[in-house]
């Protein structure tokens, strides 16, 4: 059995709720950019083979039925969507590809102080061996940088 | 330690060596995130599209807040796909027909799960709402021509409510065709002009806790007065594997294929009961056949456990 994994990074755009206008010839034209969350979704057979072109389908909280948006994952597996805030809830996404799917959930909702936050079920790590490595590294070097600096003020 | 200190005695050099240490780390992290963030966005709907879509949506929720008080009808049914109803030919060249695939089933449960039940963790689906089928079904995935429909198992009346999970166990058979096993095989072999008739019969009992049926429709989303189905899928190409797919692809090389089958038959026919099966195989086709999971949602998965 092919069994696949699904990784979903979340990423928070930076929370710019900008404004911006340009008038000329009366006409005004203005936009907004607000907070956004983007839900990227990894999938890949356990073999760590991308699932490269999965069909993708999201369906919204509010509608199990009919899908909120359809798509089709790039050569790597990755797919990634922004999810409308104001349909808060459980988001599901349903992933498939040569009679192999599965669906993740990403659950939006609002904490105590109305920032909106992401939950996600069905995921795995996203990332890889080497950056875990790394990460791990640098937290380590952090340590020892750290305590070489106090060393040194007390030389 | 000492030979840091020494070390860290010219001034000019600890004040170096304190920025290079402090920001090597922030530098590092700041490559990796970046690293991370390359991935190509697909296409969202438009705007407009969204604005038009969430109208819509939202009367959507509201007539499905209102039906959902009710009750409606649910359907189980089962399902062999292609691979039973029409036939396949394996990873190693069997052109496999099936006259009867029995499988048994009990305590058939469909949840309302929240969270939704992710099969891959495990565990067992947390629902308040959950219609439980009290009987023993024995159903025969085989029935009907090539375009049949799937098969109906049993009709319950059920809380309207998104099923979004569902869990059976896979029993024994009490008595008719298929007694004292759990899967009945019933069918022919064809390769070369050698053509082996078998019956081959499974007795592995395991409980199949499955999350939301993933396929070409949606499935479980039952509203009052209204009728919707929940399918236990049934994978045989993960024993025979698919002469359609690549020798490599997952799906034949974690199969047996028939020739260990065919080799147990005499004069052309087969009958392989769990015994038999267990004492010719090899140990490792056995093994390897009783850790096979048929049991599916569509493409979706189930978690197996004894």
């Amino acid at each position: 059995m092919n069994k696949w994994v699904l990784g979903i990074p979340i990423i928070a755009l930076l929370s710019l709720p900008f404004l911006s206008s340009v008038s000329a010839h009366g006409v005004e034209i203005s936009y907004t950019a607000t907070e956004a969350i983007v839900v990227e979704i990894n999938a890949a057979f356990d073999t760590g083979e991308p699932m490269a072109e999965a069909q993708v389908a999201v369906y919204a909280p509010n509608d199990a039925a009919e899908p909120w948006m359809t798509g089709t994952a790039d050569e790597d597996g990755l797919f990634t969507f922004i999810p409308d805030p104001d349909i808060p809830g459980t988001w599901e996404v349903v992933v498939r590809q040569s009679g192999h799917g599965d669906t993740v959930y990403v659950t939006i909702e609002a904490d105590e102080t109305g920032n909106t936050v992401v939950n996600a079920s069905g995921t795995s790590n996203p990332y890889t061996p080497a950056q875990m490595i790394m990460m791990g590294a640098s937290v380590v070097w952090g340590c020892i940088g750290t305590a070489l600096y106090f060393i040194s003020r007390r030389g | 330690m000492e030979g840091f200190k020494q070390m860290l005695q010219s001034r000019y050099a600890a004040h170096e060596m304190r920025w290079a240490m402090l920001i090597g780390p922030i530098v590092i992290v700041l490559m990796l995130l970046s690293s991370c963030g390359s991935t190509p966005a697909a296409e969202a709907p438009p705007p407009e599209a969204e604005s038009e879509a969430a109208e819509p949506a939202a009367e959507t929720e509201s007539e499905a807040a209102e039906t959902m008080d009710g009750e409606g009808t649910l359907q189980l049914r089962a399902n062999g796909e292609d691979f039973v109803r029409q036939g396949f030919v394996t990873k190693d060249g069997w052109n496999i027909t099936f006259d009867h695939v029995y499988v048994t089933l009990a305590n058939i449960t469909a949840y309302q799960s929240d969270p939704p039940f992710d099969a891959d963790a495990g565990g067992q689906p947390e629902a308040e709402v959950n219609v439980t089928a009290d009987q023993t079904y024995t159903v025969d995935l085989a029935e009907g021509d090539e375009n049949a429909e799937t098969i109906l198992i049993d009709e319950l009346t059920a809380p309207a409510g998104r099923y979004n999970a569902i869990s059976w166990d896979m029993v024994p058979a009490a008595d008719g065709p298929s007694s004292g096993a759990v899967v009945t095989m019933i069918g022919t072999a064809e390769r070369d002009g050698e053509t082996v008739g078998f019956t081959i019969q499974l007795d592995r009992e395991t409980t199949e806790t499955c999350g939301d049926f993933v396929g070409d429709e949606r499935k479980g989303i039952l509203e009052a007065d209204a009728t919707a189905d929940l399918e236990a899928t049934f994978h045989f190409d993960h024993i025979f594997g698919d002469g359609e797919a690549a020798p490599d692809d997952e799906i034949n090389t974690g199969a047996l294929g028939f020739d260990p089958f065919a080799a147990l038959a005499d004069g052309g026919t087969l009958e392989a009961d769990p015994a038999t099966l267990q004492a010719e195989l090899s140990a490792e086709d056995y093994e390897q056949l009783q850790q096979k999971h048929l049991a599916h949602v569509g493409e979706g998965h189930c978690s197996t456990s004894e």
